[in-house]
């Protein structure tokens, strides 16, 4: 690959063979009128003012970058840094779309909004902005989801949502966007989609990109200042992957700083109960784009397995696909004990309860600091907040609260 | 010419419209799904379109959903649906045989997609997530083997697109009544009859409206501005009813469905 021409999407929002516009005719007319309302207002010096007042009012921008001592002397090796989106307002990194999101409704002169959810920390996000907005706001969750992470879903409902519990096919998120979609095609005309990944149709892949990745431009600042250089690597977590998207995305051309993307290895990928795709999956269509998938051999999407909602998604974003096949990122899996075992090491050790879904990128850099000299610098996106997780972490434990 | 060209040319003489089913193979099994085929065909439906499951079928309602729900827990693969196929194909010759699915599961088959197709005298194939943009190679290779590729027009559809869907279009074009899933509340409007006329206008081809055609009125109103109509949900719904020994009344009850319709549109 060519990183200094690295221009995607193209011109048909594919990112190589991937991504595009797999979706039903009647969407077609919605997502060209978003592809060209976002080219415009990405040139549009008051929208982006808008968006970066909001961001540092209402999201608490910019995140810090801190330095996990106590964690970085245990595993004795190379030092840990965290890009601290879990203090972002609602919790997660997902608000940096939703406040983008959510004006480009407004400009399209959209009155309802529509999200999926998995881990409801989108469904929040979303949420949080619609209220302040004034404008209806239906999240789809998975039943199975909406089970796991009870607090979320109250947590929508307190700001207004309507939180509609989706029990077909699997239950979880990519039900969850099946319904979402159902939903957008038939009211269309008043209503914009805020799709919560770096997934879907084009253009929301790249929209959803380039909201989030103020992480990363963040970071660079943040690395120039404090170590006067880049970080050697930047790992993240990948369900849809807008977190690891935010964050690499600034950095790509950057060619000395190694990026690594996190799947859900759920019980091993060896087993077949996962959510990586990356790792063991297939090229194929799903939800308006070409990309890796689980799926079997008649094209049938196959139920994943993680202990974290939020990355328990067959698909992942088209552009983590290329990255995959250019080799400029590389995607390990962490299993769900090893998730669990990190999310416990970080709020002991640093005082920081990460989100389960984050705890598979905490993982793999345990996994990797140990050999690494102590002059090299690892950063870690801490995703989100783990607080939604306290009960289900209790439950796979035996604990009830 | 193709056997759907013949199809319509001949009911165009007759002065008749088209009648379309859709159900689903492997609904409630596939043997089952053949019968309720074979009995659409002797009660005089004029093109069948043949649903392919899938696990994620998006632009589906609630009713037609079930129907691939159930289907699924049969394992069938796509090609023993083919294979289904020729089987009714072979007694039926001059009966249009459209697969009607998603893109991941005709994808599976990767390049052996194109001579399945034609090995298994397919006449035409629906894909609802594949717009106009992302078929130019897929296209190419379909008409190769002489499958007809049939485009989905909607009401969001615009002037431009609608010039250039029906430039690569073959077959025949299905005109989506509404905004909406499948089996939703259909208004019928002067609008919806006035586009259709529209773009009747611009196409020597055939124009055949579905979705939320439930009964003898909707079909008639629908077929009044269209060359045809599609009826999927309403069948899928009486399918859903389905009891292992009780199959004779199941195809009675949709020999019913369809005659009503037939009469609608007559």
């Amino acid at each position: 690959m060519s990183k200094e021409n690295y221009d995607f999407p193209d011109k048909d929002g594919r990112f190589g063979e991937f991504g595009g516009k797999y979706v039903s005719e009647t969407l077609i007319s919605a997502l060209d009128e978003l592809e060209h309302t976002y080219k415009k207002v990405i040139e549009d010096k008051s929208f982006l003012e808008e968006v970066k007042n909001d961001l540092e009012t209402f999201v608490g921008r910019p995140s810090p970058l801190y330095f996990a001592q106590r964690w970085t002397e245990n595993l004795g090796g190379a030092k840990i840094y965290l890009k601290r989106e879990d203090l972002n307002h609602t919790g997660a990194h997902k608000i940096n779309n939703t406040v983008g999101q959510v004006l480009l409704a407004k400009k399209m002169g959209k009155k309802r909004i529509i999200a999926e959810t998995g881990a409801g920390q989108h469904g929040v996000a979303t949420a949080a902005v619609a209220a302040r907005h004034g404008l209806e706001c239906i999240i789809f969750m998975g039943e199975e989801d909406i089970e796991r992470q009870s607090p979320n879903v109250y947590r929508m409902k307190l700001l207004g949502a309507t939180v509609c519990a989706v029990d077909s096919g699997t239950k979880t998120l990519k039900d969850a966007m099946n319904e979402a979609m159902r939903d957008w095609v038939t009211n269309v005309d008043d209503t914009h989609y805020i799709i919560g990944s770096v997934a879907g149709p084009h253009p929301y892949p790249q929209i959803v990109r380039d909201f989030n990745s103020i992480v990363g431009i963040e970071l660079k600042d943040q690395s120039r200042e404090l170590f006067g250089r880049y970080p050697d690597k930047i790992i993240a977590c990948v369900g849809g992957g807008s977190n690891a998207m935010g964050i690499f995305y600034p950095f790509l051309k950057d060619n000395s700083v190694d990026l690594i993307g996190v799947e859900a290895g759920g019980s091993g990928v060896e087993s077949g109960k996962h959510a990586a795709p990356l790792s063991d999956g297939s090229v194929g269509v799903l939800h308006g784009m070409k990309t890796y998938l689980m799926q079997d051999q008649e094209g049938q999407i196959l139920s994943t397995h993680s202990v974290s909602a939020g990355l328990d998604y067959p698909g992942v974003g088209p552009e983590h696909s290329y990255l995959k096949d250019t080799g400029r990122v590389v995607y390990e899996a962490a299993t769900d004990e090893e998730a669990l075992d990190s999310f416990h090491d970080l709020t002991k050790t640093e005082g920081i309860m990460p989100a389960l879904e984050t705890a598979h990128a905490l993982a793999f850099a345990k996994k990797i600091a140990p050999g690494l000299d102590n002059e090299e610098i690892i950063v870690i996106n801490l995703s989100g907040r783990g607080d939604k997780d306290m009960a289900n972490v209790a439950k796979v434990e035996g604990l009830t609260l | 010419m193709s056997i759907i060209e013949k199809v319509f040319q001949n009911l165009k003489k007759e002065n008749k419209k088209a009648l379309i089913t859709y159900s689903i193979a492997g609904d409630p099994n596939l043997e089952s799904s053949e019968k309720i085929i074979r009995n659409f065909i002797s009660e005089g439906v004029d093109i069948i379109e043949v649903g392919i499951p899938f696990s994620d079928p998006m632009a589906e309602g609630p009713s037609i959903q079930l129907g691939h729900e159930r289907a699924l827990k049969n394992n069938i693969s796509l090609l023993s649906i083919m294979q289904m196929c020729l089987k009714i194909k072979n007694d039926h010759p001059n009966t249009p045989l459209v697969l009607m699915g998603y893109m991941n599961n005709f994808l599976s088959l990767k390049e052996n997609l194109f001579d399945e197709l034609k090995n298994n005298k397919i006449d035409g194939l629906i894909i609802v997530d594949l717009p106009y943009v992302e078929s130019e190679e897929f296209l190419k290779k379909l008409n190769d083997k002489g499958v007809d590729l049939i485009r989905l027009i909607s009401p969001t559809t615009t002037e431009e697109r609608i010039a250039k869907i029906l430039a690569s279009s073959s077959g025949y074009l299905y005109y989506i009544s509404l905004k909406g899933v499948t089996g939703s509340e259909l208004k019928i409007s002067n609008e919806l009859e006035n586009r259709v006329s529209e773009i009747k206008k611009q196409t020597k081809l055939p124009i055949v409206v579905g979705f939320g055609i439930k009964d003898a009125e909707t079909a008639r109103k629908m077929s009044f501005c269209s060359d045809g109509v599609v009826v999927g949900s309403k069948l899928v719904d009486e399918i859903g009813k389905f009891e292992p020994k009780k199959e004779n009344i199941l195809n009675q009850n949709l020999t019913s469905i369809i005659s009503e319709l037939k009469h609608g549109i007559s």
